[in-house]
């Protein structure tokens, strides 16, 4: 049986606004882009775990992104953590080449794309959209060439698909939803990672209920990421 | 070993019912059971049911309070397809499955239903749902209601009966006495507690229902006051539920006066919580212990 592995927290640090916390990386396998883990702070009144996303940083430590106003920021506190992962579907990129693939992130859902530009052998664009100018920050942690477009702007003002055949997106399911019809009017493939409130990551809670296709799918089974076509249909 | 209704269970540990999809933890975590001694499925309703709008589960301090809404493929979808795999899954270890209904007639169409039906070890009537607007949790308030299903199911088929109840009552006792007069073999002692969470800016409730069920180590007292006030009343066994999740918990509630024990919450937050349980409780014996 996979079970969940305790790791020890190596520090924890501002970006802008989020926090980057960082734990010993041996023995963790990260997944692919776009899965998750669910993180536990045994330490912590919280009872739950909680979704996060987790990346490898370059010198081989395992980092997760944390927004300190959200009930996930509670993880910048810990002094260990218990790691359940990694768990749903990923991205799917076997088509994506980097000079046409598009990223598109969304306030803390940026934190599932660090890993996109490694798995595709080349640095991507990215359109990212941040409510606050410190938030901006996170950027630093994905290798691609980007854009960042600040509240009230809107990222699907900004959205140029002429040159495009992939788009990954991550973020607020609003805006997740906007631009898979966006694409969708353009012709051109998108996968969206989605959120939802998790409460155990492996299908046995019902917590993270989402639409799909029309009918309601849990997102931890079925996503996080999931053909953009699929919230299109729903609509 | 244990026994509980009847049925002849390896250690006193189970799952608590809506909290372990068996396939998806095959699929997952490659263990469909997480060690369970029996499993317990997600109450089934007569007709397919999408559940409650989201957000459906919400942390609360020490706990979580959900209103998932029990979301469903109705009984036929069931016993043609879920339960065939989720035995798959689950091998030889027994399934007791957990029904629900808008009324009483309801409850004994589905024990009708699946008499007979090949691995189904044992039913659980849910008298004690919060999260729906009838049936379910009204007939389990209701000492004369609660006597009357019990007895329309016992009559309708042979299978060990557990009647699941609400700890948000005035008098567990008289409830669990109904249940034992109507022909029960068994009580599970508690489903979760009428709770909510109020959104101060809006003044709504913070989950997509209209209240929520507070499960976890906030329920524990609640289940543990349950547990012996009908263990002093009633000599009928005894499954004890609320706030499991070590295996001191799990005595305290066996100590109580429970027959066994299921866990719920605490299988969200690890899912080696049965199996570490189960393992302290019953320790595999030696061959030099024998
Ligand atoms: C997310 C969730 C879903 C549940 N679904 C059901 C259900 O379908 N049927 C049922 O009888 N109880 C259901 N319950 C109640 C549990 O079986 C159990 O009685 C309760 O959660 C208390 O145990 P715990 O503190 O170990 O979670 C559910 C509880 C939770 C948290
Ligand atoms: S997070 Fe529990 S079912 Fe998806």
């Amino acid at each position: 049986m996979r079970e969940p592995v305790e790791v020890a927290v190596l520090g924890t640090e501002a970006l802008g606004a989020y926090t980057l916390v960082r734990v010993a990386g041996a023995g963790i396998d990260v997944g692919s882009p776009g899965q998750f883990a669910m993180a536990l702070d045994p330490d912590a009144a919280g009872y739950l775990a909680r979704p996060v996303g987790v990346f490898r940083l370059e010198d081989g430590e395992v980092a997760m992104l944390v927004d300190p106003a959200h009930r996930v920021g509670g993880l910048g506190g810990a002094r260990r953590l218990r790691l359940l992962g990694p768990l749903g579907h990923g991205y799917d990129l076997t088509a994506a080449e980097p000079a046409s693939t598009l990223l598109v992130a969304g306030g803390i859902g940026i934190t599932v794309l660090p890993g996109v530009p490694l798995a595709i052998g080349g640095r991507p664009r990215m359109l990212a959209a941040f409510r606050l100018p410190t938030q901006a920050a996170a950027t630093a942690l994905v290798d691609a060439d980007t854009r960042v477009v600040l509240a009230p702007a809107s990222v699907l003002d900004a959205l140029e698909l002429a040159a495009i055949t992939l788009v990954l997106g991550a973020g607020p399911t609003g805006l997740m939803h906007a631009l898979a019809e966006r694409c969708a009017a353009a012709g051109v493939a998108c996968q969206v990672a989605l959120e939802a409130p998790m409460g155990c990551g492996f299908g046995a809670c019902y917590g993270c209920a989402v639409e799909l296709d029309g009918a309601t799918a849990r997102l931890c089974l079925e996503g996080p990421v999931v053909d953009a076509r699929r919230l299109a249909v729903a609509r | 070993m244990t026994l509980l209704a009847g049925l002849r269970l390896d250690h006193p540990v189970l799952n608590a019912s809506g909290t372990l999809d068996a396939i998806a933890a095959r699929d997952v975590l490659g263990d469909a059971t997480l060690g369970a001694a029996a499993h317990v499925t997600k109450t089934i309703f007569p007709d397919a049911r999408p559940g409650n709008p989201s957000p459906r589960i919400a942390e609360t301090a020490g706990g979580m309070l959900n209103s998932i809404g029990l979301p469903g493929p109705g009984i036929a979808a069931f016993i043609d397809d879920v339960l065939p795999r989720t035995r798959t899954c689950v091998g030889v270890t027994p399934v007791i499955v957990s029904i629900g209904g808008e009324s009483v007639s309801d409850y004994e169409r589905l024990a009708a239903l699946l008499d007979g039906v090949p691995g189904v070890a044992a039913l659980e009537l849910n008298l004690s749902c919060p999260n729906i607007e009838s049936g379910c949790i009204s007939i389990g308030a209701d000492v004369a209601e609660t006597l009357l299903v019990t007895r329309r199911v016992r009559a309708t088929t042979a299978l060990p009966l557990l009647v699941k109840l609400s700890p948000s009552v005035s008098d567990i006792v008289a409830l669990a006495a109904a249940a034992v007069d109507g022909g029960a073999d068994a009580v599970t002692l508690t489903n979760t507690a009428r709770g909510l969470a109020v959104r101060v800016d809006t003044g709504r409730s913070v989950l997509g229902g209209p209240g929520g069920g507070l499960s976890g180590p906030p329920l524990r007292p609640l289940a543990l006051a349950a547990v012996y006030a009908v263990r002093v009343a009633l000599g009928v066994d005894i499954v004890g539920v609320g706030g499991v999740d070590s295996l001191a918990t799990a005595a305290e509630l066996l100590a109580a006066g429970a027959t066994a024990v299921a866990v719920g919450t605490a299988t969200f937050r690890d899912p080696t919580t049965i199996s570490r349980i189960a393992a302290a409780l019953a320790p595999p014996t030696s061959i030099e212990a024998r």
